[in-house]
């Protein structure tokens, strides 16, 4: 068993923060387990919880705001996590278009998370149509794509803020004021970007806004999607009435009382993080460069989010990476993914025309609040040795 | 180098109980699970990556307090392993794919991730035994499965890890029950693995074109040369095969010969089916190679019992035996594994 485990794969998940843990106890047992829909005192206080993290969640998305900018308690809709938020906004926004006889199309950038790209396949297979937006080398999106789309008719344009696997930021603000001019309902993935960098959606004008538990210290299982406008979507999942019908269910109360405090924490401690984590970002690519000289850093032309360094290492392959950091007693992921088939790049990878011997070769990288320089040491300390057996083992497997 | 050991871990009770042993036995034990093909394409309602035995592996694994990983071999295990099954059969040959496998999948590819993971050994669930710098019959003689093993390199040898080579089956199912391993009750596996439903022909159809000749009408002949009938595909054949055939003999009638280029499948007597020598291609050697004159034990067909003979020629590339009983149905394709009286397995090659 390695001495210390360095945890570097923080845009995967986070654990569970002990005042978020502290916040929710209470709604798991006798205090407050009620249904927030019973009208008693054990439903009652169940429904504060809610109530009270919808508060939070507003005011930490921007507020009320002047001018019906920011974002009102009631618009936040609790899903089992970023990736129902994703589904409901791209496939309750195709549903609710096509009952207006707008039409059934949605677009989403190239670069997105598979909750997205994936809804938006689903749409095309119920009859509908899906456009991929283009990104450029740096990641971003091909404004003519987007105005192409918006010229051609969409329920929907879907956009990630900060990209998950390289850490890519997008111009949300541009692209939102594209699209609200255009009369399209705008959704922003805002999963990776929410408590990384700065977010007040009083400055932006999207229609939809999704974000998740796990990835900022609250349990798997719980995440929100913002929703601006209630026509915009239509439910995907049917029940008692819950959330206005958007998201019918008995409420998740623990874990809506977890987000609301993770949300909380997450939006004070922003700058402060931001601050550390890409003084740590900065110091772990400087570091990797200097002991292994043909590292590529992937997304690093464009603006980019400070929690997350995609790197590539010439001549590897990630899965063979991951396995010996492991062994060494250090976590992070990879960007490429097991398709049909062999290892394969990832999409996002691909999409940034990253070329496929570099796309089978990146490690994501990605801190959080409790790594620190020792972390980054023990990683550029255990790297020059891992990438040379690697790329040996690369070498006899793939002649 | 350390006292480190790589443990290929199906997810069968038999490689779960050699990770287990090893980590009793005080190595350290990194388990790996090697992908070879894409479940999703013989299982459609399964998703890629996962297959309920490396589910298996990973719950032993976490239960045995060790790493597991899964390797993706599935070019390398195509491009060695089903393309040469399939162009076998396309020969009218019948290929034994785990042969291949243990040479170029488990005793190669994999040992390749072991070194560079320092591992000083390598494991798996196999029941042979490795001793002595030498690989010998596993103590069960119901499971033994060296006449797999041929074809590894020599040098792996030293470095194989058996541990339950020394077991019987039932007492590995005991030790996998003490261990309170979730894989302790799980049934034999007795097909190959990229063959659903043991249907080969599928897998042939899948993966040769449509107007192969392997898979043609051609005629049944019987050794005098006589037309008895139309088969759809020499492929679905096998010598010694009985069942399927046209009927109307006094005797029994068996397949004792596929003639791929006239796509004929020749029909004869039981005695016809026997054979007094065999010849064997791709040779490896697991011990100093032989002579001619010196005596040998072969066993030609997993399962079968090992025959006594004695080289008649050998070349590197080719070994002729004399054996001193007939052996029926020898299958070209098939594996000719090379004893000596105290079952250590000499080396073998594939049968011409």
């Amino acid at each position: 068993m390695p001495k210390r485990l360095v945890y570097l794969d923080n845009a995967a998940t986070t654990p569970v923060r002990p005042e978020v843990l502290e916040a929710m106890l209470p709604y798991l047992g006798r205090e407050a387990f009620g249904n927030p829909s019973s009208p008693h005192r054990f439903g009652r206080a169940a429904r504060a919880g809610v109530d009270q993290a919808k508060r939070s969640i507003a005011e930490a998305l921007g507020g009320g705001g002047g001018g019906g900018g920011g974002v009102e308690p009631a618009q936040v809709i609790f899903t089992s996590g970023g990736t129902e938020a994703d589904n409901l906004a791209v496939i309750g926004c195709a549903l609710a278009a096509r009952d207006r006889g707008d039409p059934f199309r949605v677009a989403v950038s190239a670069i997105e998370h598979k909750a997205v790209l994936a809804a938006a396949h689903a749409v095309a297979h119920l009859g509908g149509e899906e456009i991929i937006l283009p990104v450029s080398g740096s990641g971003e999106v091909a404004d003519a794509a987007l105005n192409e789309a918006l010229a051609r008719g969409v329920a929907v344009v879907s956009v990630m803020w900060v990209n998950n696997e390289v850490g890519v930021v997008q111009p949300i603000a541009r692209l939102a004021a594209r699209c609200r001019d255009a009369g399209v309902p705008f959704h922003v993935d805002g999963v990776q970007a929410f408590g990384k960098i700065p977010v007040s959606l009083s400055d932006i004008p999207c229609t939809l806004f999704t974000i998740s538990g796990h990835k900022i210290g609250a349990p798997k299982g719980i995440g929100a999607l913002v929703v601006r406008d209630r026509h915009a979507v239509e439910a995907i999942i049917h029940g008692g009435g819950q959330q206005f019908g958007i998201r019918p269910g008995t409420e998740n109360v623990p874990g809506i009382v977890g987000l609301g405090a993770a949300v909380e924490l997450a939006a004070r401690e922003q700058a402060a993080f931001a601050a550390r984590a890409a003084a740590l970002r900065d110091d772990l690519e400087r570091r990797v460069l200097a002991v292994v000289p043909d590292a590529v850093i992937n997304g690093a032309s464009g603006p980019r989010a400070p929690h997350v360094s995609s790197v590539s290492i010439p001549g590897t392959d990630s899965e063979a990476l991951l396995m010996h950091l492991d062994l060494a007693g250090i976590a992070c992921s990879s960007g490429s993914a097991c398709s049909t088939g062999a290892v394969e790049p990832s999409h996002v990878l691909t999409a940034m025309g990253v070329p496929r011997e570099l796309g089978v070769a990146a490690l994501r990288f990605s801190f959080g609040k409790e790594n620190t320089e020792e972390d980054v040491e023990a990683l550029v300390a255990a790297l020059p040795k891992i990438v040379e057996k690697v790329r040996h083992l690369s070498a006899v497997l793939h002649r | 180098m350390t006292d480190r050991v790589l443990v290929a871990m199906s997810g069968g009770v038999d490689s779960s109980v050699a990770a287990a042993l090893l980590v009793e036995a005080g190595y350290d034990v990194v388990g790996a699970t090697m992908k070879l093909f894409c479940y999703g394409d013989s299982v459609p309602d399964r998703p890629c990556c996962s297959l309920d035995s490396i589910t298996d592996a990973q719950l032993v694994a976490h239960k045995l307090g060790i790493p597991h990983y899964v390797l993706n071999f599935e070019d390398r295990f195509g491009r060695d392993v089903i393309a040469n099954f399939v162009s076998e059969y396309a020969r009218g040959r019948t290929p034994i794919p785990c042969v291949r496998c243990n040479s170029f999948t488990k005793f190669r590819d994999f040992l390749y991730h072991a070194d560079a993971l320092d591992c000083a050994y390598v494991a798996t669930g196999h029941y042979a035994i490795a001793r002595d710098g030498g690989l010998f019959r596993g103590r069960d003689v119901l499971k033994d499965q060296s006449y797999f093993l041929w074809g590894i390199d020599r040098g792996v040898v030293a470095r194989m890890l058996t541990p339950v080579g020394s077991l019987t089956k039932p007492e590995t199912r005991t030790a996998a029950r003490r261990l309170g391993l979730v894989t302790a009750e799980k049934p034999e596996s007795v097909e190959i693995c990229f063959v659903p439903d043991d249907d080969y022909v599928r897998v042939l159809e899948r993966h040769l074109p449509s107007d192969a000749p392997a898979l043609a009408p051609g005629p049944v002949v019987t050794t005098g040369g006589e037309v008895v009938g139309q088969h759809d595909g020499f492929a679905r054949y096998t010598i010694g095969q009985r069942r399927g055939l046209p009927g109307g003999f006094r005797e029994p009638r068996y397949v004792v010969a596929i003639r791929p280029a006239t796509r004929e499948v020749v029909l004869g007597s039981g005695d016809e089916l026997l054979g007094h020598a065999v010849t064997l291609g791709e040779l490896n050697w697991l011990a100093d190679p032989l002579a001619p004159g010196d005596p040998v034990w072969v066993q030609c067909r997993y399962r079968a019992p090992a025959v006594p003979g004695r080289v008649r020629e050998c070349s590197p590339a080719t070994l002729e035996l004399d054996l001193a009983e007939p052996v029926r149905a020898i299958t070209p394709g098939q594996s000719g594994a090379l004893y000596d009286a105290d079952g250590r397995l000499l080396g073998g090659g594939v049968i011409a």
